[in-house]
């Protein structure tokens, strides 16, 4: 069991860090033109590199801001608002992935290889030394008493 | 038995990244799937570069080609020419429509002018059309079935074997 002590406590700590910075996220604004401006922030523009809806400058974007106010004006959430454009332009119009597996895996792989190389390393530590080789009898010994004072002369 | 389960915890590591990279290694990064293939022809109501009004309504029954495009886009100067032959073989089998992505209608009436107007009609879209298909930048080409469903769409410049295959998607084969 207390081989298993340190990869368990590695694999808590990283998880643990992991969710503590999940948890520290900043939340959703609350006011109307926050709410637009968080959603086009989280938008790809559909005709630029590397730039979200609420950055670009493009027509395409402007299209985008107007459809998010215009959905926030008509009720709808903004879960329900950056859904509508999923359903048009799939999951990569998001520049923050929607499930938080995406942002997980990486930790959940981080701490199984952790996990791995802590038992791998425990493993070895614990690990019974090989048995000794049989001693010599007599005559071994005496044939190779014989060989080093023949080299010796 | 410790031992071989430390080992098996490799494998579970490896293999899963190993079937990542090998459903995604010939895949083209730049091409995003498109969300409306399969799914009905979204509603529209939009003026033409002519002032008339053309709805989707206007595509019910009939096979359609709906093609993105713009003044500035050169790209869609390459494909012009396989619209134009369509639209003289086609007949009545399939609608061409011209959508006007991100452009003044006078550029757009000058530029028809310089490379030839096939006489379609040809769309000024206020943004929302691109929305509603997806559009990511033009030239972008959607063909439509007689049943008013999305059924292949072509990113970048037509050629001609790729509107044979779009066409043929929706049930047009022209000779």
């Amino acid at each position: 069991m207390k081989r298993l002590a340190v990869p368990v406590v590695l694999v808590a700590a990283v998880l643990g860090v992991g969710l503590v910075a999940f948890l520290a996220a900043p939340s959703a604004p609350t006011s109307g033109a926050a709410a637009a401006a968080g959603i086009a922030a989280d938008l790809r523009c559909p005709d630029c590199q590397s730039l979200s809806v609420a950055e670009s400058r493009t027509a395409a974007s402007a299209a985008i801001r107007a459809e998010i106010v215009a959905q926030l004006d008509a009720g709808r959430t903004p879960d329900e608002v950056r859904q509508h454009f999923v359903d048009r332009y799939g999951a990569w119009i998001l520049l923050r992935p929607a499930l938080p597996l995406a942002w997980i895996a990486p930790l959940l792989a981080l701490a199984a290889g952790v996990a791995w190389l802590g038992w791998w390393i425990s493993d070895r530590r614990t690990r019974p030394l090989p048995p000794a080789p049989p001693a010599p009898d007599a005559a071994t010994r005496r044939r190779l008493a014989d060989e080093a004072e023949a080299l010796d002369a | 038995m410790r031992s071989n389960l430390r080992w098996l915890l490799l494998p579970a590591l490896l293999l899963p990244l190993g079937w990542l990279l090998f459903v995604n290694i010939g895949a083209d990064p730049r091409t995003i799937p498109s969300q409306i293939i399969c799914r009905s022809l979204p509603a529209f109501s939009l003026t033409t570069l002519d002032g008339d009004t053309f709805t989707d309504a206007d595509l019910a029954g009939r096979p359609a080609v709906i093609n993105f495009w713009a003044s500035w886009c050169g790209p869609c100067v390459a494909e012009h020419p396989v619209l134009l032959d369509v639209a003289s073989v086609a007949g009545g089998s399939v609608q061409l429509v011209g959508v006007v992505y991100q452009d003044r209608p006078a550029s757009a009436a000058g530029w028809l002018r310089r490379y030839g107007d096939g006489g379609w009609p040809d769309l000024v879209d206020d943004g929302n059309l691109a929305l509603d298909f997806g559009v990511t930048g033009p030239p972008e080409t959607y063909f439509v079935d007689a049943d008013g469903i999305v059924r292949d769409r072509v990113v970048g410049p037509l050629t001609t074997q790729s509107m044979r295959d779009g066409l043929h998607e929706i049930g047009v084969d022209l000779s």
